[in-house]
């Protein structure tokens, strides 16, 4: 956009600001509509108090995941399961960029923030789509990450939005304008280092974990002054005593075959593995405000399939964790996967629920849904397990070691839920999440740590002509039965709403994006856009009505096909 | 190879014929170890781009056998020219470091620092890619390429700009013998590349080079 242009542009979003009356929750009665009102477009100033109440904001969506609780479950109810059939595209932007579109869509006081592969935002009118601004992240010549250069999505609080780069730099934009504010670089790319998850701003700290479990990093959550970038704390989720306490046995009580007896002598021989034992953080941590902690779920140890080089039970890899917000203190945690060499490691963000424990008693909950398939479900007190759900998707073999000639297993390593949200409806006790089923063999090679390069320690080989699939399940958290299950042709990725008004929406691998009743997974409503609908849904108000919101531009893991499209529905 | 002394350029900074190759001109330190280099390298025939002042006058040694435009003056040398800085910068790093071993590229690589590295990567980025006039591979090949690509996943890494390289349009031969390469552990700085090769058969990587050679980059670029 040229200068002339985004002057204007803010010169009248300006004005506008001064004319908006209120940011509290207004929603219109269901079936009628207000008479046309002028289009808020004006981010105005995000106030913490807003970032705390989001869970009750029908007119924004605010956080990645909906709220700091991440449960993805917008309150409006102007579209339901009566009315969604008549949802249709109010607009639809088109990006720069068609590669893997990721992005979880923030909307502030009729303003949209999505974000692009290669780390590019946009700033839209988000009742017609029209752009306001737009900020190009010049991308230093090294860029290490897996999976795809994605990013997914930005966070707001003030007048700035956050962004962190595939070149793993975070930094600040006005969002009024989208210059930048400031920079701060994270840590080398030359080492493994990426970013392509959301930020989470609250109480003035930036919170970000990092991308490069493939490659042998150390990984980390860490939080920086929302203000000026500066460094505040540092968690290392890879700390100096990874060994732990030789599990054998995983979270749901499978044993995993692991030699001890060897594992303990190549400790003896080369020490503890933690400089080099991965550990990323794929996704926002989840903040309990009343506790002042947050939950996060950690990922795989490096290298994912060679467990020689790695003795013991490379903690923190694989865990649910919980740390103190004002100091990212250790709290809590949970291994879910002790010494994981299939690279089913916990990806998708964690999720606070009250849940009932096994005495029937509601306790604060935490749950998250993981690549083996289970929804595992905990409380938040101590991060102890209260029990686990039957397996959305197909399991065989668990826990057959890989070899060099391959090993087939299922979930293959694109398998459960990967970074996907998934979504919760409280009311109704359920857990959503969409889920891959893609066979695979389980190559173990070893190698030295590459000093930045690739490390998987062999390779994942997709069984060609095997049958894959996707899996929408809905879960009681509560009993950890399945209450329903719907399966699409393809494996799903991307990521899941649910609303108040009882309908949940995703998007698939051919470009479908459908509605469904949240009480039994039947299909309401479809909508094909054109390119693999890979990416979270958001919704919001805007002159009085209700939009979905989702970006259709494909995924490189899963190699859908790529687009450009952000698409917002309303009903006519 | 018939290789020159001297990059004989018109419009550099004076630069003549061999007898100056120690240039008073050359700052202290530079011109010792442009002495050591050269007595280093003298017995194989070559002189290192060190006392070369700007990143033309050092990638007109590279023209030697990457090409004057851009194409290889044998087939078992790669394009360079519009590859991907990142990456060219990483083998140059590697180069340098022993991670990569060749018998041309490892000599050159001694003199360089990290930031003559990145110039050259930069420089060698925004060249055009050559059109090498490589056929398209025949339906039955493409598909056995497109098949092990689905199985091991090149194109997650392989798309985009950045650290991963352009394969699209390089020379068959290169992309075969470096995909051997790999598989064998003859080239080293990769394990992870080594690990996928030795995932995928011979036959398919010999479809993989053949296919990727013949891929034409719509655009011209």
């Amino acid at each position: 956009m040229t200068t002339i242009r985004m002057i204007l542009a803010s010169a009248a979003a300006f004005a506008l600001a001064m004319s908006l009356t209120s940011a509290t929750a207004q929603q219109s009665k269901r079936g009628q509509r207000p008479p046309a009102a002028a289009a808020s477009v004006a981010p105005g100033n995000v106030t913490q108090d807003m970032l705390s109440r989001a869970a009750a904001d029908a007119n924004n969506f605010l956080h990645t995941n909906g709220d700091y609780t991440q449960k993805r479950y917008h309150p409006a109810t102007q579209i339901n399961a009566s009315n969604v059939r008549r949802l249709r595209p109010a607009w639809i932007f088109q990006t720069d960029v068609k590669e893997s579109l990721e992005t979880s869509p923030i909307v502030v006081n009729g303003v949209m923030y999505v974000t692009t592969s290669f780390s590019q935002v946009y700033a839209l009118n988000a009742q017609t789509g029209e752009q306001l601004w737009y900020y190009k992240q010049p991308l230093g010549p090294i860029t290490t990450y897996c999976c795809g250069p994605n990013n997914r999505g930005v966070a707001v609080y003030e007048d700035k939005v956050y962004l962190a780069t595939l070149d793993s730099k975070l930094v600040a934009l006005d969002a009024k304008t989208g210059s930048k504010v400031w920079q701060t670089d994270i840590a080398d790319p030359e080492l493994g280092y990426s970013e392509t998850m959301a930020p989470t701003v609250v109480k003035g700290k930036v919170l970000i974990g990092t991308n490069g479990g493939e490659y042998g990093i150390r990984g980390f959550v860490r939080a920086y002054d929302a203000k000026d970038g500066k460094l505040l704390w540092n968690f290392d989720t890879i700390p100096e005593n990874s060994v732990g306490v030789w599990a054998e046995k995983d979270a749901t009580g499978r044993d995993m075959k692991r030699n001890i007896q060897a594992e303990k002598d190549q400790l003896a021989k080369t020490g503890d593995p933690y400089k080099t034992l991965g550990g990323g953080v794929w996704q926002n941590p989840a903040v309990d405000l009343a506790t002042n902690r947050i939950y996060f779920v950690v990922g795989n140890p490096s290298p994912d399939l060679d467990g020689s080089l790695r003795p013991g039970d490379n903690l923190y890899t694989d865990s649910l964790v919980s740390l103190d917000l004002d100091t990212g203190k250790y709290v809590c945690h949970f291994q879910y996967i002790a010494h994981d060499v299939w690279d089913l490691d916990s990806v998708s963000p964690p999720v606070l629920v009250d849940v009932r424990n096994n005495s029937g008693q509601l306790v604060s909950g935490v749950i998250h849904a993981g690549k083996t398939g289970h929804v595992y479900v905990h409380d938040r007190k101590d991060c102890s397990l209260i029990r686990f759900s039957e397996t959305m998707v197909p399991q065989e073999n668990m826990w057959t070691l890989p070899t060099p000639q391959g090993a087939r297993m299922l979930p293959g390593a694109n398998g459960g839920v990967e970074w996907s949200p998934i979504a919760v409806n409280p009311p109704l006790g359920v857990s959503y999440a969409i889920n891959l089923h893609q066979p695979m063999t389980y190559q173990v090679q070893s190698s030295p740590y590459p000093n930045g390069k690739l490390w998987l320690g062999g390779a994942f080989k997709v069984i060609p002509g095997e049958e894959q699939a996707g899996y929408i399940v809905a879960v009681d958290y509560n009993t950890g039965k399945i209450r329903w299950k719907v399966k699409t042709p393809q494996p799903m990725i991307g990521g899941i709403l649910a609303t108040a008004g009882g309908v949940v929406f995703t998007g698939e691998a051919n470009g479908r994006f459908r509605a469904y009743d949240g009480r039994n997974g039947n299909v309401l409503w479809t909508f094909n856009a054109g390119a693999g609908v890979n990416a979270p849904p958001s919704s919001y108000m805007a002159g009085g009505k209700q939009y979905i919101v989702v970006g259709a531009g494909g995924n490189v893991q899963i190699d859908s096909k790529r687009g450009n499209a952000i698409i917002a529905f309303t009903l006519e | 190879m018939n290789y020159p002394l001297v990059p004989a350029r018109a419009g550099t900074q004076g630069h003549t014929g061999g007898s100056s190759i120690l240039d008073s001109r050359l700052r202290g330190n530079e011109r010792k170890s442009c002495a050591w280099a050269l007595a280093f390298t003298f017995a194989a025939a070559l002189v290192p781009p060190c006392w070369a002042q700007s990143v033309e006058e050092k990638a007109q040694l590279c023209a030697a056998c990457h090409g004057e435009n851009g194409i290889p003056q044998q087939k078992g040398t790669p394009v360079i020219w519009g590859q991907y800085q990142g990456y060219l910068y990483l083998e140059l790093r590697d180069y340098k470091s022993g991670a990569r071993k060749n018998d041309i590229m490892s000599p050159l690589a001694q003199s360089l620092e990290r930031d003559d590295m990145m110039a050259l990567a930069l420089y060698f980025s925004q060249k055009r890619w050559p059109d090498l006039q490589q056929q398209s591979a025949p339906p039955e090949v493409a598909a056995r390429a497109v098949q092990a690509n689905v199985s091991v996943g090149c194109t997650g890494c392989h798309q985009g700009e950045g650290t991963q390289p352009r394969l699209a349009g390089q020379t068959a031969e290169y992309l075969h013998q470096t995909m051997m390469d790999f598989r064998n552990r003859v080239r080293g700085n990769n394990p992870g590349m080594t690990d996928l090769m030795l995932a995928t058969s011979e036959q398919d990587i010999a479809a993989l080079a053949e296919y990727m050679a013949g891929l034409q980059y719509l655009g011209g670029q």
